[in-house]
């Protein structure tokens, strides 16, 4: 998938922002705030995926305007088609393809793919399992429409069973156990899917992640990857009953999906408190380009790739590998200072000031 | 914020379901423009049916008597009971031609909203199946996750009473396109596939 042409009309700080990008590499210059990561934040918001700095609707639109426009003319398959976005404070955002309407942003990840590399990724080995859980949980949606309704569901579950949990107020009576069956059974059905789901993943993402993390690195380390899912064994149902009094005193639920890990392991030792600032980087690298691969096998699609002020934080060393391992993909990378590293050739190179784009 | 009266009536049209403030400032003005008799008629045919419209004692179903019409009606196979959410569910399945007797449970369990099983109909349907000499219980709540856990909780009520209880199915639509069938919708439907008896 190719993004020639992209669109921002008062999206943050861009009015009206309007480029066609290189087929391969874009490399985007500029200094400090001055609008290169909002660049990459559009670009990536075209997948359906909310954004990865966390930003609200409100946030994204220009101040003083109601909403945001980002459009886009995407190649696939040598086919073209024009996706557009609307986010609209307060009110009704609206995303279509070819001028029809999808149902939920998420579709949009069906027509542009996106996988993207940021400064925060280090987050993804030092920062909360929320953050781990979503990258699986995001990587399995962006390829299975069927995961992303599975994963819908059980949200709505969990939080019908917490509030009946919050209900009892500390007591188990009949009625609140016939109806705790129920909404277990229901509760173990999909979470069944998605612990399926994601350990198959897990498992089949493992060595590639592994590979990656030795040419990245430049070492013979091991890497593994675990899901810490204690339920997972002995079934969830199970897992509940032996939890039931504790999870009626404190009102909430407290095993299941929502409560899962992903646990990388770099020389059997725990990633998260053992490894160093450079091979947390290097596993986090690791982890995004094997989600691309991933991505790639299985939708038959070379999801763009976006840099978001990488090479920064890596030592030369690192920078040159982790340019090795790019994928043959399109590419488009963010610089304070206008130098990358060797191996990388911008076909096309553009530069921010104050929100306006321009070639150089 | 507008004079008393008016904003009154905004206040509560607001708080019917699907109306949100737009709509019912629009209404509102729309009714201080009726001629006065119109907005009477309105007026008399909502306190009408607050007065006379109960619930029938048999099915909870909404009833001007103390049974509906459809529990008074001799014609009913009694064998076969259908379990819905709302009133208007029966309607619906009475289009479809369905001619037994219906129980409308007035909800579904939905914790989110503090409705639990005493806040359905239940307990009088419970009442209800062994003085009708029920054969089979169809239950024909929502396909959705609501509906569903409310459908389970019926029958596992309903299992040391050895009847026969059967969910609706759930798939296409008939007259309906394979390819506009979404992907959920038609994997219910590979699920609920019936060998064909040629």
């Amino acid at each position: 998938m190719i993004v020639k042409r992209l669109w921002l009309t008062d999206f943050r700080n861009h009015l009206t922002t309007e480029i066609g990008l290189d087929h391969k590499v874009t490399l985007i210059i500029g200094l400090n705030g001055h609008g290169k990561t909002n660049f990459v934040e559009g670009l990536a918001l075209l997948s359906g995926a909310r954004s990865f700095r966390g930003a609200k609707v409100d946030a994204l639109v220009a101040s003083g305007k109601s909403s945001a426009y980002i459009r886009a003319e995407v190649e696939q398959n040598g086919r073209s088609s024009l996706v557009e976005l609307e986010l609209a404070i307060g009110g009704q955002s609206r995303a279509q393809v070819n001028k029809q309407r999808v149902k939920t942003f998420r579709d949009l990840g069906d027509t542009v793919r996106v996988v993207v590399f940021s400064p925060d990724d280090l987050d993804l080995i030092k920062g909360s399992p929320l953050i781990r859980r979503s990258l699986l949980d995001d990587a399995l949606a962006s390829i299975s429409s069927q995961f992303r309704a599975v994963r819908t569901d059980y949200d709505r579950i969990l939080r019908q069973r917490n509030n009946l949990l919050k209900q009892a107020r500390g007591r188990l009576t009949s009625d609140l156990e016939a109806s705790l069956v129920i909404w277990n059974q229901q509760l173990v059905k999909v979470a069944d899917e998605i612990g399926d789901q994601r350990s198959r993943f897990v498992s089949h993402i493992e060595p590639v992640v592994a590979d990656f993390y030795r040419r990245v690195a430049g070492t013979d380390d091991e890497v593994s990857l675990t899901l810490d899912a204690s339920w997972l064994e002995e079934g969830l149902a199970k897992s509940l009953l032996s939890v039931q009094d504790e999870e009626i005193r404190r009102g909430v639920t407290l095993v299941g999906p929502h409560r899962d890990d992903l646990v990388v392991l770099l020389d059997q030792l725990h990633s998260r408190t053992h490894a160093s600032q450079g091979e947390q980087r290097s596993l986090a690298l690791a982890l995004r380009l094997s989600i691309h691969a991933y991505v790639a096998q299985v939708s038959g699609d070379n999801p763009l790739v976006l840099l978001d002020d990488v090479f920064s934080e890596l030592d030369e060393g690192r920078a040159r590998r982790l340019v090795e391992c790019l994928p043959d993909a399109q590419i488009v990378l963010t610089s304070a200072t206008g130098t990358v590293p060797q191996g990388v050739q911008p076909g096309l190179t553009l530069e921010i000031f104050e929100g306006e784009v321009n070639g150089i | 914020m507008y004079d008393g009266p008016v904003q009154d009536v905004i206040d509560e049209l607001g708080r019917l379901p699907g109306i949100g403030p737009k709509s019912a400032q629009r209404i509102a003005f729309h009714l201080l423009k009726l001629p006065k008799t119109e907005a009477q008629r309105l007026a008399a045919a909502i306190i009408e049916v607050k007065e006379r419209i109960g619930f029938c004692d048999r099915c909870c179903n909404i009833s001007e008597n103390e049974l509906c019409v459809t529990c008074t009606d001799p014609q009913r196979q009694t064998g076969a009971l259908c379990v819905v959410e709302e009133p208007k569910d029966v309607i619906a399945l009475e289009k479809a031609g369905f001619r037994g007797t219906y129980h409308v449970l007035q909800g579904a369990l939905n914790p989110m909203e503090g409705i639990g099983p005493e806040q359905l109909r239940i307990r009088e349907l419970l009442a209800r199946i062994p003085e009708e000499e029920v054969d089979e219980l169809i239950l024909c709540t929502n396909p959705n996750i609501e509906g569903e856990a409310t459908a389970m909780y019926l029958a596992r009520q309903m299992q040391p009473l050895g009847l026969k209880v059967t969910r609706i199915a759930s798939g296409l639509p008939v007259g309906g396109d394979l390819e506009y069938a979404d992907e959920l919708t038609l994997g219910r439907a590979l699920e609920g596939r019936r060998e064909l008896q040629p």
